[in-house]
This record gives structure tokens, sequence and C-alpha cells, in this order.
């Protein structure tokens, strides 16, 4: 389920344009099994399009793109098969509750798993038991994104691709969707987050990099000791890899 | 199971969930049961005012007294058309083209009293019948429950979710295809299940049933697959939509009316005043028997002296005058058959036109299947006129040979026969055409509707081709 260097996400001299905008330039990423990497940068960066590639919807123009070993272009089905993804500001299906919602996509993912798998996923993200079975039309953003990181979870793959995970949680949703995350890190989930949350990308990521120019313009990894990130520092680097782009 | 018929499962329970939906659905399937059920309900009424009429007309032409059989000619008989089985379920041109006919001597007169042009400007519009709300109206509810099926996936990111666990497009586009194929043929079903009640019953052929259901579920699928279709290329589901309703006006709406009115502008048909100016041409160019130096008259004479080996008329052993009617008759029915031929063909050139058209517009492809099966079309109409012309010309002829043979042996001023005689006359009874005699006119009007559907076979086959790639 690893390429050869390790890596549960491998992607090296990623190349892609939409008509003569060339997004990514080169990109240069891995992230290992256990390891938390959030992927930050501006509007248009190419985060999504990072995104993409790895789930096979797009074609590279040139470089190599591997999910545990798996080229996603020429297999999605294994590669898809090996990672869950959530998607930014997903509304799921409203005339359905949570546990069909996660009972549905599950099928569609061919994943067996039991009513007790569900469960203990829609607990895990925090969502009162009382909503479980109620129609997601009343759901509020927060409660919806709830559902969809139940749902990669409940997937229990190797990989997990999080577009904006954080957009729409509360304080307190986030403090315990860091705390799912961690629970990844120990289960050697390879957690790559795209994210503009730069104060949960400190508390839970063990790599954060800045992409810009289509590339990925400097990493940082936390500090074993001490605070694990300097945050004033990332949030100087981030606003100018804005402005920049 | 597969991704397929998970979704299609899933747009059966999204329909399940939608009230609004569901509303709908119900009162198209109560609107298909109202319309069969009044429709039946209708034919039997006319069915009997028909059988009561034509015992009527039956017994006042036989209560008439002693008479010269001439008079007879002109007394004539009115003559019903029964209404074919199926015509319950599409009344096509029935309530248009009249079922009754006056026959008489000497010339052809067209059908009467059409429905149409008794009742209401409505009844114009469209009959309620199971044909009009499966043809028009099934395809909007159809397009209502379809027309997001794709789109709204693609709005609300579940497109991109889905994709993500490894379905694929085709499996996608599959799934909604089965799903919507399965509700729009649900929606048919109580129409279906009434055709198949009707030829339990015996009261229709089961063949001509199998092909009115096959021909219904191609027409309805064909909206199932176009709204899923346009869904997926379409983006949005408001942009789909307006799409959808578009198409619905011009294939359901515009071009069955249009077409028609611009075959008439290519082909036009004789007015009636024309036609009948025309025939009074035609019919003064046959002679005047009573005219001495017509030259055509004189001719017969000459060859019915001969044939009978006299020298006068008064020589005869048969009634001169009455051979007279006997020829002129034959002559008649020979020019009014050729304008009829001449106007049928013109009708069947504006019809050729407007059926190939049915290309851009299946709901004339399904028109002319539904029709065609119920005995409801333009041939079973012919038909008829043709049936009624064939026994017309038979009654007269009868009559004008009692003339001839009998009158001679009859003294006096006012020579009359016994009325036993027209009593002993056939009457008329349609022979009711079979819908499938010519099979090969239900040819183009379904290798139209299977040319639709394996048109957007292939759309749903790029349109899957290209979820994949929205998907970015």
């Amino acid at each position: 389920m690893l390429d050869d260097t390790g890596a549960a996400i491998a992607i090296e001299g990623l190349h892609h344009s939409y008509g003569s905008n060339a997004v990514l330039r080169g990109l240069d990423l891995t992230v290992r099994r256990g390891e938390i990497y959030a992927l930050l940068g501006g509007n248009g960066a190419g985060k999504s399009t990072t995104l993409s590639a790895l789930l096979g919807f797009l074609a590279p123009e040139a470089g190599t793109v591997r999910v545990c070993g798996i080229d996603p272009v020429s297999d999605p089905r294994a590669a898809r098969a090996a990672m869950a993804y959530v998607p930014e500001n997903v509304s799921l299906y409203e005339h359905l509750s949570a546990r069909e919602n996660i009972g549905y996509f599950l099928a569609l993912a061919e994943a067996k798993r039991g009513e007790d798998a569900i469960e203990n996923s829609l607990s895990a993200v925090g969502l009162a038991p009382e909503a479980w079975d109620k129609r997601m039309s009343g759901f509020s953003k927060g409660m919806r994104q709830k559902v969809a990181i139940a749902l990669a979870l409940a997937r229990d793959v190797p990989v997990l691709l999080l577009d904006e995970p954080t957009s729409g949680l509360d304080p307190r949703a986030v403090l315990e969707f860091n705390r799912l995350l961690d629970a990844a890190r120990e289960r050697e989930v390879a957690v790559l987050m795209v994210t503009h949350d730069i104060v949960s990308a400190v508390d839970i990521a063990d790599r954060i990099g800045f992409l810009g120019q289509g590339r990925i313009e400097e990493e940082r990894e936390a500090s074993a000791t001490g605070p694990r990130f300097d945050l004033n520092a990332l949030h100087d680097r981030y606003a100018y890899a804005g402005a920049a782009a | 199971m597969s991704a397929a018929t998970l979704i299609a499962r899933e747009e059966w329970r999204v329909l399940a969930r939608n009230r609004a939906g569901l509303i709908a659905s119900a009162l198209l399937v109560l609107l298909i049961l109202v319309a069969s059920f009044t429709s039946l309900e209708r034919r039997s009424a006319i069915e009997a005012d028909r059988e009561r009429y034509q015992t009527s007309t039956d017994e006042t032409f036989d209560a008439q007294p002693d008479r010269h059989p001439h008079r007879m000619v002109h007394y004539g008989q009115f003559v019903f058309r029964p209404i074919a089985p199926l015509a319950f379920f599409d009344a096509g041109v029935d309530s248009f083209t009249g079922n009754t006919i006056f026959l008489e001597g000497h010339r052809q007169n067209s059908a009467n009293f059409a429905e149409a042009r008794q009742s209401s400007l409505l009844l114009r519009f469209g009959q309620l019948t199971p044909a009009f709300v499966l043809q028009t109206l099934a395809p909007l509810l159809i397009i209502f429950l379809a027309f997001a099926s794709v789109a709204r996936e693609n709005e609300r990111a579940t497109l991109k979710l889905m994709l993500s666990q490894g379905v694929s497009g085709r499996s996608v586009m599959a799934g909604k295809l089965l799903g919507h194929g399965a509700i729009a043929l649900g929606v048919g079903l109580p129409a279906f299940a009434v055709l198949i009640a009707f030829a339990a019953t015996g009261a229709a052929e089961w063949a001509s049933v199998a092909l009115m259901i096959l021909g219904y579920a191609a027409w309805l699928l064909l909206w199932a697959a176009l709204g899923v279709v346009v869904s997926a290329l379409a983006g949005r589901p408001r942009d789909a939509l307006a799409i959808l309703i578009g198409l619905w006006m011009v294939i359901v709406i515009l071009l069955p009316r249009a077409l028609p009115e611009a075959a008439s502008a290519q082909s036009q048909l004789a007015t009636k005043i024309e036609t009948e100016i025309a025939l009074h041409r035609d019919l003064l160019e046959i002679g005047d028997s009573h005219d001495p130096d017509d030259p055509y008259f004189n001719d017969f004479r000459d060859q019915v002296l001969a044939r009978y080996g006299v020298e006068t008329v008064e020589e005869l052993p048969v009634q001169y005058a009455g051979l007279v009617s006997i020829e002129g008759e034959r002559l008649t029915t020979q020019i009014y058959a050729d304008a009829a031929d001449r106007q049928i063909a013109s009708e069947s050139e504006q019809n050729a036109f407007v059926h190939a058209f049915s290309i851009v517009s299946p709901l004339i492809a399904i028109r002319q299947v539904s029709m065609a099966l119920a005995g409801s079309d333009p041939a079973a109409h012919y038909d008829f006129l043709d049936q009624a012309e064939n026994f017309r010309y038979d009654f007269v002829q009868r009559l004008n040979r009692m003339q001839a043979e009998l009158l001679p042996g009859i003294e006096g001023e006012d020579p009359r026969i016994s009325a036993a005689y027209w009593q002993q006359i056939p009457r008329f009874a349609y022979d009711t055409r079979d819908p499938l005699a010519r099979p090969q006119s239900l040819l183009w009007p379904f290798a139209v509707l299977l040319g639709w559907l394996a048109v957007l076979a292939g759309l749903a086959f790029i349109a899957a081709r290209r979820i994949g790639k929205s998907a970015r």
C-alpha cells in the first residue's frame, strides 16, 4: 500500500494548466502514513487542483501522482478505494438522515460496514445521537460537515483528503475534529488537509506546506519540543504568500 | 448490488420523500384512470347511440311502402361507422372526420357529424383520453422529476463525493437512467394496466395492445432519458429545467401544430366548393341521357339495342331508363372515385410531410403508432369511406337493376315494386380494419422512437465521460 519511499501520497513534478493558466508547475509533495500535512495557499494557488489530481479527476500534463503506490488516473477505482475525501461545503442528501447518507455512500464505495461502525463514526465527530436519524435538510453547515467527516472516518482507509475541513465548524467542533485527526494519525492514516485555517493547521499538522507559484515554496515541520510552530511567523508567511498569489 | 442499482434506488427514494413529486405523480395517475374510464364510457355511449340510430334508420328504410325503385335510390341510407375497440384510448382523427355517411344514388357524400364540429372549443385542443395524458402531460411530469437528477448532484458537490467513492461516471449515468426510466414506466403503468385489462376481456387484439404498450414505453423512456441527459449536460438544475421545458414546448406543442400548417401550405387541398365545381364540370362532360343528340348516350343506346337485337327501346325486354341509370351510376361513381383518390392522395402527401418531421418531434411518431393501433388514424377513416362507397354502389345498382328488370312487367302510369325487394338488400356491416394489416406503416414511427433512444444513449455516454471531468 506504500510506494518505494514509504509515502502514502507521493506527487512528483506535477504540472497542470487550465487553458493558458498554469496552476501547478512542478509540484512535489509527499505525505507519510501517520502524518498530517496541511497545505496552505492563496485562492487559485492550486490546492483543489492538487486534490483533484490525487482523486484522478484530472490527468497530469507532466509528473507522477501516486496514492498508496496506485496511479489514480490509470486505476481510479483502486486509488479511490484507498482514500476518503471530504469536499468543501458538501451538503450531502437533504432527504436522507445522517445515518442513511453514510450508509448510502459506504454502499457506493462497496465498503461493508455495520451499523455500529456508522454510529461510532457519527459519535466520533460529536454529532448528537438524536440527530442521527433526522433528515439533513434541517442540519446546520457545521452538522453537515461533521456527517461528511464521519463518512470519511467510516470508510476506514489509509488516506484522508480534506478540503477546508474546519470551514463552518465552531471552535469546539474544531477541537473535536482535531482530536479525530489525532486518532487517525495513531491509526497510521495519512491526512492531506487543504485549508485556510492556519490556527487549526498549527494545532494538528505535522508538516505545513505553502503552495505558491504552482509548487511548494516552503515547508515547515512541527517542532518536537516547545511550541509546534511559530504561529506569528506562519501567519506572516501565509499573508505574504496570499498577497503574492 | 451494483453502484448503478444503488443510484437508481436512491432516485426512487428521492421521489418517495418528495411530497410535490408524489402529489404530481398521483394526480397524473388519477388523470390517466379518469381519462380511461370516461373514454370507455363515452365509447359505450356513442356505440349505443350508433346502434340505436342504425336500427332506427334500417327500420325506417324497411318500412317504406311499395315504390318505384329509383325513389328508393334517392331515399338512400344512413350508415354509421362503429368505433374501433381501442379508440377509447386514442380518439385520433375520429372526432374530426365524422362517423356517419348518407348513401344515395348519383353522388358520394362525405362523412358527417364529426364530434369536434358539434362540441365545445375545448375538444379541439385535445380530448381527455389516456393517449392525450401520456403524450402531452406525462412528459412534463417526467421532466419535473428528472431535470435535477444529475445537475443537483453537481451543484451540491455530492457528485464529486460520489465519484470519490470509486463510482464511475458511467455508473452514475446508468443509475440515473435506470431510476428515471423505471419512474417513467411507472407513470405509464396505470394506462398499460387498463390496456391489458381491456385486451383480457377479448375486446382488443393482444398484438395491438402489446405494440401500443411498447410504443408508449419507448415514448416515456425517451423523456426520462432526455431529462437525465440534459440534466447531466446542462450543469445547473435551473438551466436543465429551462432547456427541457423549451424542448417540451417545441416537441409536444409547437411542431405538431405548426407542421400540418406547413404541410397545408406546401400541398394545398381543394376547398369543398372547388371540389364541388370540379365534380360538376366532370359530371357535365359525361353527357345528358335525356338529350336525344347526346353522342355518348346515343352510342350507349345503340350498343344496348344491338345487344338485345331490337330496333327501338320500346322493344327491349328491360326498362331502358333503368339501364341508363346503371350506366349513369357507373360513370358518376368513377368520377367521384377519381376525385376521392386525388383528395386522399393530397391528404396522404400532407401526412407524409408531417410524418417525415417525426425525426425532430417524436410526438408525431408516437401519435402515428397510437392512432394506427387504436384504429382511429386517417387510414381507418379512408377504409370506412371505401367500404361505405362500395356498399353504396352495390346498393344503388341493385335498385337500378330492379328498375330495369322488374318494371317492364308492371302495368300503369305509376309502376311500383314490392317493398320486399329492398328489404332483402343486405345492410351495411363495417368490417373493422385490422390495425396490423399494414405493419409497414408502423415501421417508420417505431424506428424514429428507437432512433431517439439510441441518440440519447449516445449522449448519455458522452455525459458520463464529462461527469468525471466536471468533478474537478
